[in-house]
């Protein structure tokens, strides 16, 4: 009995620690405690995953977002001397007018909800029972969905001229190494001979 | 091919000159149009020989121009013998005219725009009188009355031309009305604006009678009587002529071609054209017969004491104009239109002599300040000697005389014969009207070559020095129109009232009434008056210094109150005035300021501009920069659509 | 399944020449460093016309990989205004950017990466090509807006476009998640069949289209989701604007075409309602919002919302004829903002470019082509009659006439009558105010397709819009979708 009521205690655990830490997200008042409670929302989410089956996924959410992103942020938050404590300043004179929009979001949904289970609609069909998550994509990703996968390697060059367009700058004046400039550099160019006459020194 | 070049030629001129004419430089515009004018002139002259005695009548069809459903007009050249008439008098007359303007607005900086006016009035005068259909015309109509705002208005620094250029298009506008209505209820009635397709079917509609305005009117009746308010107008009819002598604010050259010699008959042409519709209108007919003949006598009267060389001329047009409608009502369309020939003509004559006097006058119109200069402008005197004689209609009948004695005698003759042939009221009231006017008008053209040209000069003694006789350029159009005005009748009268035999007028005009016997006094009378008039304005104003005793007795109050009167031209003027613009501006005011701008402004364009501007305003503020107030409009939209369409889709 | 063959690569031959050319090009920007970036640019342009031509020229009609990418004379058509747009745009910025010192190569790629994500999204079959399509464009179009890193006004712009784009991402991306989770299928082929087979539509289906709306709705700045657009439209450098004003717009409502005639043809009665309200709300945020505005460029922008609310009234009547209406409509207006932009590129003194409404002042006296083509490209936006902008106008509003949204209509033409009040304003200010300043002379290509623009709006070249070939070539386009 209990055993079969395992995954739904698990999941109502962590549901409610993914929307309790993205609550924190965004009430602490400590932007690095606002990364801290994000990487929880992440975790649970990643449970969440697990929870549905798709391990595969958890992981990646897990590598993805708490390994590189949110570390991302913390060196941004670190970093950067933001006053967040002013920024937040505005944030409870919109809360009230803010939650009711939310509220009424939130209830639009639950409605959409509830009439999946009227109308459960065609529903997701699941891969074949035996292979692993991981086989499941490496089968279609660069057969079936090849296309979506070069598509998305360009998004990945853009991403990155983006970057370099609107951060790097070429200043005059800074010294780099010229390697090919060193390898091509010969005794001609370097040294001189001077023939010296006694008691002239070399000044000109 | 000849009738396209006729009909083109003054609207390339127009073109030139007005679109290139500082380009090109005064001279070249001049000679451009008037180039053009003059060759159009020769062949209208040809053409005239070949429909007239040829028979050669023609349609053509130059383009489309509307077929919207049964609706359809073209643009065409019907060419028969009334439009080679008017083709013949309008481009003469204009040829002539912009020949003497080289000379009379020699020293005006706008000569370029003055021609291509002229050009332009030429075209879109041809245009009227070859339209095949009314639609065609009526652009012609609306063409030759801007032609007109601009030639009256052409010294536009002047307030008196601006206002008389705006008296002229206002007035014709009552008349444009009138026209409209009928052109809207000739496609209403017939179904078609084809002039040849409406005649052919005015035998069956005789009978059809149609509400208008609440009332059951004939419906041939009708079309007729609003086509007659379209003449009235342009044609300076009484009721609506208190243009004309106005319009004699623009230069002299516009006056004679304009308002002597072609637009202003445009109305008599329009009713020649519509013959077949007044022929089944009598009783539209016997008002145009009544209100021409009261023109013919009105305006004479008036022409009796007018000061203004060029007024004086500007009444006998309006009164010969009277002469021609009555003609047309009792259905004398052939008379109507042999009096039009010569008497653009003579008329154009007497304004073209007229200007020649005020220009050597430097620009003097008062009769008052005239006199005695017969010696110094020998020329334009004979000149004019010749297109009185020609106006008042000197002849003897039986031998023979100048072009107004067969013309003007011609329709006084029709009228008696009509009023002869009995029950025919207006006829007799028209035949006794037109010899009245007769009378007056040889009182009153003989009266002007008095004080103009005999007595002493009362005039500045310094302007005297410098009088001299027109250049040749100036006097050569009027020797032509002097032969015109001595031999136009003498060779056509055969050809237009014994078409009979001829066949000269072909299908253009209904079958006239032939040749009658009239009494001997019908046929002398006109002569009689005519001479009497002469001895009158003699007696008064060449015997014993009549001419300074007059003046005096003007200048000092007197004349009495039948004189009074008449100079103030019935106090026409002043009782429209009173009446039409007074009330006008009265009920203008009302629904500017309480229609317009209390209850339409402001509820409409300025209540809903000030609220447009408001609500800009408030969008402005909405858009506050904020990343976070962006993002919340977006949530606030897209909650908002969700919670909209499952509504709707609830039910 | 369909098995793939290398046959099916003709389908997206454009699309396989920009990203190629993509790698290349960037290449010779690193290692060519004196004429490089000029050269990038006229490769780009190049590239950008056979992207622009190459649907008609190969003329395949099909789909490639399973479905997910279509070739139809649909997708020929926008591509190619949209290709022709781009390289227009791009070529007449050279001047622009040579005097702001922003004439880097990477202004051209970033272009080709922006193209390259259209041309996916005209071509989508499936809900990731799609969503792929979307954010290369999107991506592409951020980096843009704040291309002038220096400038202030330009990085806000930037990061605002960028942070609200990735909300109306997340809306697009939730609202397909719904629909794939309703449908179980992400092909647009697929979610047709099984949407004809229910027999009433599931409220998770009507969300999610509402999610997906309102992610594109921000794409082409539809109301309410217009915010970002007069904030970046102010702060982007001009030529980006430019870009930003046209071709962008056009692929989005491609994508919204396709959507609503493909997966949810069955079920219109659910996204009219949708398409009408945004359609009402950017007629009249779009009016409004502009008659307090002092920058043209600003002005612009609001005057685009209201012009996305005409194309999508023609949309919402649905059917070949609203999609034709919306392909003239937009066709019409691209030429329009492609003119505008260049007539605003040459408000240019000595000190640097102008931008507001009062700079314009007098310029009838000082530079009277420009003011010729200025207020012959104004009229058209008003849509007096006889320009073009009347004819698109005419084309987007009769067929929502005909399908009964006879209100629909009532209040375009309510929001129109406003709009010329502020393109007139215009007008006024050049023809009758005191001159303000006078501008420098125009570079030769600013003022060539501007004065072009203007041309081609006069009623007499909208003769092969009324008649063959390009009508005959829109219908066909429209019809391609049914």
């Amino acid at each position: 009995m209990f055993v079969e009521m395992l995954p739904a205690i698990a999941f109502y655990i962590l549901a409610a620690t993914a929307v309790g830490m993205a609550f924190m997200v965004i009430a602490s008042r400590n932007p690095v405690h606002s990364v801290v409670f994000l990487i929880g929302t992440f975790l649970a989410s990643a449970g969440l995953f697990v929870l549905m089956g798709a391990e595969f996924l958890a992981l990646l959410l897990i590598m993805v977002y708490v390994g590189a992103v949110a570390v991302l942020f913390m060196f941004v938050v670190m970093m950067l001397d933001v006053d967040f404590v002013e920024m937040k300043q505005g944030f409870l004179q919109y809360l009230p007018i803010g939650g009711v929009v939310a509220c009424i979001l939130l209830a639009e949904m639950i409605l959409v909800g509830a009439a999946s289970l009227v109308n459960p609609g065609a529903g997701v069909k699941f891969a074949e029972d035996g292979t692993s998550n991981i086989e499941a994509i490496g089968n279609v990703l660069y057969t079936e969905y090849a296309f979506f996968f070069e598509a998305v390697g360009l998004i990945l060059l853009l991403a990155m001229v983006g970057a370099i367009v609107l951060t790097l700058r070429k200043r005059d004046g800074v010294k780099t190494q010229n390697i090919s400039e060193q390898i091509a550099r010969t005794r001609e160019g370097g040294v001189e001979l001077v023939d010296i006459k006694p008691g002239e020194g070399i000044g000109s | 091919m000849l009738y396209k070049i006729i009909l083109f030629a003054p609207l390339v001129g127009a073109l030139i000159a007005g679109l290139l004419g500082r380009r090109i430089g005064d001279m070249t515009a001049q000679f451009v149009t008037t180039g053009l004018l003059l060759l159009s002139a020769v062949l209208s002259w040809f053409a005239f020989v070949q429909v007239g005695y040829g028979g050669e009548t023609q349609e053509i069809n130059l383009f489309r121009w509307m077929d919207v459903g049964d609706f359809k007009a073209n643009w065409a050249l019907k060419i028969d013998t009334l439009t080679a008439i008017m083709l013949v008098v309008i481009t003469t007359v204009s040829a002539l005219v912009h020949v003497y303007s080289w000379g009379y607005m020699k020293d005006d900086p706008g000569k370029a725009r003055f021609f291509s006016y002229l050009s332009y009035f030429t075209f879109a005068m041809l245009v009227l009188v070859t339209s095949n259909n009314v639609i065609q015309l009526f652009f012609g109509w609306e063409g030759v009355g801007v032609a007109s705002y601009l030639l009256i208005g052409f010294w536009y620094k002047k307030p008196s031309a601006n206002a008389a250029a705006i008296k002229a298009f206002v007035t014709n506008r009552v008349g444009d009305v009138g026209l409209a209505l009928g052109i809207m209820a000739i496609y209403l009635i017939f179904g078609s604006v084809h002039f040849d397709e409406v005649f052919s079917q005015i035998a069956d509609k005789k009978d059809l009678v149609v509400p208008f305005l609440g009332m059951q009117l004939g419906a041939i009746e009708l079309i007729a009587g609003l086509l007659f308010i379209g003449a009235m107008g342009k044609s300076a009819q009484f009721i609506l002529h208190v243009w004309l002598p106005d319009a004699m604010e623009g230069p002299t050259p516009v006056s004679a071609l304009i308002h002597a010699a072609t637009m202003v008959t445009a109305g008599v042409f329009l009713v020649c054209r519509a013959a077949p519709i007044y022929e089944a209108a009598p009783f539209v007919s016997g008002i145009v017969t009544i209100i021409g003949a009261f023109t013919a006598l009105f305006a004479a009267t008036i022409g009796l004491v007018q000061n203004d060389i060029k007024r004086v001329i500007a009444f006998s047009t309006c009164s010969q104009l009277g002469y021609m409608f009555f003609a047309a009502g009792i259905g004398a369309y052939d008379a109507a239109m042999f009096h039009l020939f010569p008497h653009a003509f003579f008329k154009a004559l007497l304004f073209l002599c007229a200007g020649s006097v005020i220009v050597a006058l430097h620009h003097e119109q008062d009769m008052r300040k005239m006199g005695g200069i017969y010696q110094l402008v020998p020329v334009t005197y004979i000149l004019m000697i010749i297109g009185t004689l020609a106006l008042t209609g000197v002849g003897i009948p039986g031998l023979g005389g100048f072009a107004g004695f067969y013309s003007k005698d011609a329709i006084i003759e029709a009228a008696y014969a009509a009023g002869a042939a009995g029950h025919n009221a207006p006829a007799v009231f028209a035949f006794w009207a037109g010899l009245a006017a007769a009378a007056m008008t040889s009182f009153y053209s003989w009266r002007l070559i008095f004080m103009t040209f005999h007595g002493k000069f009362r005039g500045d003694k310094e302007v005297l020095k410098h009088t001299h006789e027109s250049p040749f350029n100036m006097t050569i159009p009027l020797v032509i129109l002097a032969v015109g005005s001595v031999l136009a009748g003498v060779i056509f009268y055969d050809q237009f009232m014994l078409y009979k035999d001829t066949g000269f007028w072909g299908q253009a005009l209904p079958e006239g009434h032939g040749k009658h016997k009239f009494p001997l006094w019908v046929l002398w009378a006109p002569v009689a008056v005519t001479f009497a008039g002469f001895v009158l304005a003699w007696s008064m104003y060449i015997r014993a210094n009549g001419t300074e005793k007059r003046i005096a007795a003007g200048a000092n109050g007197g004349g009495g109150i039948f004189y009074k009167f008449l100079l103030n031209k019935w106090y026409i003027d002043e009782l429209y005035e009173a009446t039409i613009i007074r009330g006008a501006r009265k009920l203008g005011d009302l629904f500017w300021k309480i229609g317009d701008i209390k209850i339409i402004d402001r509820f409409g364009p300025d209540g809903f501009a000030a609220a447009a501007l408001a609500g800009g305003k408030k969008l402005s503020k909405l858009q506050s920069g904020y990343l976070f107030h962006y993002a919340f409009v977006m949530l606030l939209g897209l909650a908002g659509i969700i919670a909209y369409v499952s509504m709707k889709a609830a039910g | 399944m369909q098995e793939f063959s290398f046959g099916q690569l003709s389908f997206l031959a454009g699309e396989l020449v920009l990203a190629l050319s993509v790698g290349e090009l960037l290449l010779i920007g690193i290692f060519v460093s004196k004429y490089g970036a000029s050269i990038v640019r006229y490769a780009s342009i190049a590239v950008l016309l056979i992207f622009a031509f190459s649907g008609f020229i190969l003329n395949g009609t099909g789909s490639a990989f399973n479905g997910a990418f279509i070739s139809d004379d649909f997708s020929h058509y926008v591509k190619a205004l949209i290709g022709v747009t781009a390289a227009i745009t791009l070529w007449f910025s050279r001047d622009w950017l040579k005097r702001e010192n922003l004439d880097q190569y990477e202004y051209s790629i970033l272009m080709i990466f922006a193209v390259l994500g259209m041309g996916i999204m005209v071509s989508s079959g499936n809900l990731l090509t799609m969503y792929v399509g979307l954010e290369m464009q999107a991506l592409a179009l951020y980096v843009m807006a704040a291309f002038n890193r220096d400038s202030l006004r330009a990085s806000e712009a930037g990061l605002k476009y960028f942070v609200l784009g990735a909300l109306s991402s997340g809306m697009l991306l939730y609202g397909m998640s719904l629909i794939y989770g309703f449908t179980g299928t992400l092909s647009f082929a697929q979610i047709a069949i099984v949407l004809s087979g229910q027999e009433s539509v599931n409220m998770g289906i009507v969300a999610g289209l509402v999610f997906m709306l309102a992610g594109l709705a921000f794409k082409i700045s539809a109301a309410p989701f217009h915010m970002w657009t007069p904030d970046v439209y102010e702060g982007a450098p001009t030529p980006v604007t430019a870009f930003f004003a046209g071709a962008p717009k056009l692929a989005a409502l491609a994508l919204i075409t396709r959507l609503i005639t493909g997966p949810f043809g069955e079920i219109s009665q659910s996204w009219v309602q949708v398409l009408v309200v945004l359609a009402v709300m950017s007629m009249i945020i779009g009016a409004f919002g502009a008659l307090m505005q002092t920058n043209i460029k600003r002005l612009m922008g609001y005057s685009s919302i209201a012009n996305m609310g005409y194309a999508l009234v023609a949309l919402a009547a649905g059917g070949i004829a609203g999609v034709s209406g919306m392909l003239i409509f937009m066709s019409i207006y691209l030429v329009t903002v492609v003119g505008v932009f260049a007539a605003i590129m040459q408000m240019r003194t000595r000190d640097g470019a102008l931008e507001g409404i009062a700079d314009l002042a007098g310029l009838s006296k000082s530079n009277l082509p420009l003011s010729l083509v200025m207020t012959a490209l104004m009229f058209s936006l008003a849509g007096i009659p006889f320009f073009m902008g009347f004819f698109g106008k005419w084309f987007a509003l009769t067929p929502a006439f005909e399908a009964g949204l006879t209100w629909l209509v009532v209040v375009a033409l309510l929001a129109s009558v406003v709009g010329a009040f502020y393109y007139l304003r215009i007008i006024k200010t050049i023809w009758f105010d005191d001159q303000a300043h006078t501008f420098v002379k125009a570079p030769r290509s600013l003022t060539l397709i501007s004065s072009a623009s203007a041309l081609l709006l006069f009623p007499i070249l909208l003769l092969p819009f009324v008649t063959a070939p390009a009508r005959a070539l829109i219908e066909a386009a429209a019809a391609s979708l049914f």
